[in-house]
């Protein structure tokens, strides 16, 4: 519920609303400019001339890319990534959730502390090691060493174990009375039941995935297996010798086009998946 | 209708042997995934890095590596050796980074939330304008801010200037070097933490602010002794997820000069990523790791004792 | 009855067998050399690598070369070293930075190329044709292990029409520190800097210019020795300090390698020192006439490094490929090739010979820029390179860093980069 506030606008509200508004401009700056200079021909600086535009528009700038990183190799390998980890996240939590839901054995608040473990190291701090791990394996540059580590998720298996710890029981009764094994409860009574947090873990592994850099960097080597976050990079690294921004902003905004026109479409989604994991 | 928690398959005893071994079974063959790669890849890591610190590796492939013991971690803060010149201003700087973008972003994202959550048109552009960078990759975000903040021909200087004001180069001077890094961290992840203060915000009971209308109490006191009390759980959280962030987010100095100047800007888990390779550093690299697990390690711990105590929810 | 089926069989199988032989030896798939290079510099490099691939594929059927861009030259390193100690297969031929060298040899990484080069009708002529300044970096311990191909020096650039306009005689380039200083002065405006000198990174590079003008390079032949804080390079470094610490000329701190040429187009910077690697992308961008001049001589004269990378081959690659490599490194180092890529790019053509072709004759008659680098060559000397190389070079750029933002002097940064380096390269004293 809204803190209510009885009718009068006062200054303060004035004065809110235009700080707001400032603030959400100087947010906005760096995305507004970031087309600009993409479509500002090449070696056109802006400090000769305009400052918003240069002598015309063109997309020379996102040619020039093209030559530079193959980008649908780029996008097929991000796809693949991203739906490739959450598609086995999904299973992995499904399954562990509902084992740490619903079911009694020995060992268990051991087994949950350990996998919670995750969630308090990041895997951003374990490159290194897990670097090593991947090339022991002999999977480096491969698709599967890329994935790995991701396929299980600690804060997943968390959500998951909560959604359907809020699942009646008496649904999973009507359900065993029916004959059904853990499948068919999974099937019929729970998943069905934890749509709204599937969405949500969804949305942010896909979030999470697509902006990965660091460790696919790392990790990979050939075209077919690098995201596009590597290739942006590739694109900065090219133009770091020459500074040609046009051409990295260009690269920006192929990279973040995704995402960003499914966030401007399912806005409240995303915003709602992000809260969510708050949520305790 | 809320659901209790006792579980109820184990508690079952009918059907054959088979079936009663089957279901003993079960649970652990449902959690064996995720508990084995949380096994292979956090755990086991944690663990290979730390034995990896104690051993020095000599750059020809001819030799073999050696136990050492702590020497590595003694080496980084040694201004004598290579890495001990530039790794005690990373580390400060880290700490640093992480003392400044986290009060920042909360106390900002906080701010924000408030002065959201009143009745005002255009939501939805508000929202947009503060979480897009949410959703885009770090990097990028380090591509575009390398474009505001070069020094001649980048954004800032160029709009500074044109308003008399003296500007400094961001990327290659030592002070402001590490505020551009900052800036760019804090500009990505405020909107983060403002959309999590205002669903809790939007959560919050109106009685209490009623009753504090009643007794007179202006904004600063329903604020401080209302708002802020009820909030703690998503206060705690945030401060969390950002302590956490604050030494992952390291991806925009691949485009932000890459530690430069000096290393002055430069974060530890980056100056890890930039010596990965090296066979001569595979000692130093996992004892950075050690360092930042344990950093973070004591955090979780602290906030864990601090939940234990000081949290106030709303019964 | 049986027998004679049998034997039918036999003969059967026997002609097929010997048939199938054949087809299969006519049927050879090409060799496959992977190829991976990098960006150093500005401007549609791939575009020039991969028509350079596609032509030596079709002149070539038995051999198919697939060229890798690969980021950085730091980037190729880390996939090579990567991929080979995952025992994964790298590339075959790559080009790598000179002073890669002996990490690469350290390493066990690539192979020496004097077999190649003996089992040429003319290798001795071949190598010979390269400028010696080109191999220094390319040979050691009495072996060639790369061949130059993207070979430069750093160079001066300045911006003509602002000479002009300030009083200064457009066709002579600042001819040693103390009109470099002068110029610059003259040149710095609230809107404008007289001179550019890139830091960030790696600095040693376009210091070298400063030492070996100045009497003493950073390095002499040894793998293993350093002279980082011999008087002559404090001084350079005093020098190259106070140009922004007290003269004013240029910005204070560590200014950006790749800014800098958009900088000097866009007119805010008169003087820039860059590589000639550069010079394409900068008379294409430049709406002025850009004059380039030698690095200005210290007190004993011109002095510059050589810089860039070289072919090599790798170790981990099968024989049939590193032969095929070896033709594809040929086809790069012709003359006619070489000259092309300078056109490209503005690298110096490595091989004399390239200069005596049209195609260069033409362009240095008409932009007589890019001659400027190669005759500099003659003031060149070895680029910083040893053992533990990136580290050495590293305990350099901390020096030179902590100097330029004014937290050490000179002499003291650059004792203890001596002394540290020392530390390091003990083990390789032997």
């Amino acid at each position: 519920m809204k803190t209510s506030r009885i009718g009068r606008v006062t200054v303060w509200d004035r004065l809110g609303t235009l700080v707001l508004f400032l603030g959400a401009i100087l947010w906005l700056i760096p995305l507004v400019w970031t087309v600009l200079i993409s479509v500002r021909p090449p070696g056109e600086t802006i400090v000769t001339g305009n400052i918003f535009f240069g002598s015309r528009i063109t997309l020379e700038n996102f040619e020039e890319t093209f030559r530079i990183v193959d980008w649908r190799v780029g996008y097929g390998a991000t796809l693949i990534f991203v739906f490739g980890v959450l598609a086995a996240q999904l299973v992995t939590i499904t399954l562990a959730g509902f084992a740490f839901a619903r079911l009694k054995f020995f060992g268990k608040r051991v087994l949950f502390t350990l996998i919670l473990v995750q969630i308090m190291i990041p895997s951003a701090v374990l490159l290194v090691p897990n670097f090593s791990t991947i090339r022991a394996l002999g999977l480096y540059d491969n698709r599967l060493g890329l994935m790995l580590p991701y396929f299980g998720s600690a804060f997943g298996t968390f959500l998951m174990r909560q959604a359907f710890r809020q699942v009646p029981l008496d649904l999973e009764d009507a359900a065993r009375l029916d004959g059904c094994s853990w499948i068919g409860l999974l099937r019929h009574v729970y998943l069905p039941a934890s749509i709204p947090t599937l969405v949500a873990f969804g949305l942010i592994s896909i979030t999470a995935r697509w902006n990965e850099f660091l460790w696919p960097l790392m990790v990979t080597r050939s075209d077919e297996n690098r995201p596009l976050a590597v290739l942006l990079a590739q694109v900065q690294r090219t133009n770091e010798v020459g500074a040609l921004y046009g051409q990295t902003m260009a690269g920006v905004l192929i990279v973040i086009a995704t995402l960003l026109i499914l966030f401007i479409f399912f806005q409240r989604q995303f915003i709602n998946s992000f809260v969510r994991s708050g949520l305790r | 209708m809320t659901a209790t928690t006792s579980p109820r398959l184990k508690t079952a005893t009918y059907g054959g042997w088979r079936t009663r071994l089957g279901r003993a079974v079960l649970p652990y063959f449902l959690i064996f995934p995720t508990f084995a790669l949380i096994l292979t890849f956090t755990l086991w890591p944690t663990v290979s890095a730390a034995m990896q610190s104690t051993i020095r590796t000599p750059s020809s492939a001819r030799m073999a590596p050696r136990f050492v013991g702590l020497q590595n971690y003694i080496d980084l803060f040694t201004p004598t050796t290579e890495v001990g010149q530039t790794f005690p201003r990373v580390f400060v700087g880290t700490l640093v980074f992480a003392g400044v973008t986290v009060p920042i972003s909360m106390g900002l994202s906080f701010l924000l939330a408030v002065m959201l959550n009143r009745k005002i048109r255009g939501l939805g552009f508000f929202r947009f304008a503060f979480f897009y960078p949410v959703v885009i990759p770090l990097i990028g975000a380090g591509s575009i801010f390398s474009f505001i903040f070069a020094d001649n021909i980048g954004l800032l200087n160029t709009v500074l200037r044109s308003f008399g004001v003296q500007t400094h180069p961001w990327l290659g001077d030592a002070t402001w070097a590490p505020i551009a890094v900052m800036m760019v961290a804090i500009w990505k992840q405020t909107g983060f933490y403002m959309i999590l203060y205002l669903a809790g915000l939007q959560s919050l009971p109106t009685d209490v602010y009623e009753a504090a209308d009643l007794d007179g109490a202006n904004s600063w006191v329903k604020t401080t002794r209302i708002t802020l009390p009820l909030l703690s759980g998503t206060t705690l959280f945030v401060l969390t997820t950002a302590a956490a962030n604050a030494f992952q987010m390291v991806d925009q100095l691949y485009a932000l000069g890459e530690g430069a100047p000096a290393d002055r800007s430069n974060l530890m888990l980056y100056f890890i990523f930039q010596r990965y390779n090296e066979r001569a550093n595979t000692g130093y690299v996992n004892a950075i790791t050690v360092i930042l697990l344990v950093i973070l390690l004591a955090f979780t711990l602290f906030n864990f004792i601090v939940i234990e105590r000081k949290v106030y929810y709303e019964n | 009855m049986l027998l004679k089926r049998l034997n039918v069989l036999l003969i059967v199988a026997l002609v097929l067998a010997a048939f199938a032989g054949l087809t299969t030896t006519r049927a050879q798939s090409a060799t496959e050399v992977l190829f991976y290079y990098p960006t150093a510099v500005g401007g549609p490099i791939s575009q020039v690598i991969e028509g350079y691939a596609a032509e030596f594929n079709a002149a070539n059927p038995d051999v198919k070369v697939t060229a890798v861009f690969a980021g950085g030259y730091a980037d190729i390193y880390k996939a090579v070293d990567t991929a080979l100690k995952g025992g994964g297969q790298g590339p075959d031929v790559a080009i790598f930075l000179t002073t890669d060298m002996y990490s690469l040899i350290d390493n066990d990484y690539i192979i020496p190329l004097d077999d190649f080069i003996k089992a040429m009708p003319n290798g001795e002529a071949y190598l010979k044709d390269f400028f010696p300044a080109f191999l220094l970096n390319s040979q050691a311990f009495g072996q060639t292990w790369g061949i130059p191909f993207q070979r430069s020096t750093p160079v001066l650039y300045y911006n003509k029409t602002l000479f002009k306009e300030n009083g200064l005689d457009p066709e002579k380039a600042p001819a040693n520190w103390q009109e470099l200083r002068d110029f610059a002065a003259k040149l710095t405006t609230p809107e404008r800097w007289g001179l550019l000198i890139p830091s960030e990174g790696f600095p040693y590079w376009l210091f070298q210019g400063f030492a070996i003008g100045n009497g003493q390079n950073l390095v002499g032949e040894e793998s293993n020795k350093v002279y980082f804080n011999t008087p002559s390079t404090v001084e350079a470094l005093e020098y190259f300090a106070n140009l922004s610490l007290k003269d004013g000329v240029m910005p204070k701190g560590i200014i950006k390698w790749g800014d800098t040429p958009a900088d000097f187009w866009s007119g805010k910077a008169a003087m820039i020192y860059h590589t000639t690697g550069s010079l394409t992308n900068i008379l294409k961008n430049a709406n002025f006439e850009v004059g380039v001049g030698y690095l200005p001589a210290g007190k004993v004269g011109y002095g510059a490094p050589t810089g860039g990378g070289n072919l090599y081959i790798l170790k981990s690659s099968p024989a049939e490929k590193q032969a095929a490599a070896w033709r594809w490194i040929q086809f790069l180092t012709t003359p006619e090739k070489q000259a092309d890529w300078t056109v490209a790019t503005g690298y110096i053509a490595a091989r004399q010979a390239a200069w005596q072709t049209e195609t260069l004759k033409k362009l240095v008659a008409e932009k007589p820029q890019y001659a400027v680098a190669r005759d500099q060559l003659q003031y060149a000397a070895k680029e910083l390179s040893t053992h533990r190389g990136s580290d050495v070079q590293r305990l350099f750029a901390v020096a030179v860093h902590s100097v330029l933002l004014g937290e050490k002097d000179a002499k003291t940064a650059l004792d203890e980069a001596q002394a540290a380096a020392e530390a390091l390269l003990a083990e390789f004293q032997n």
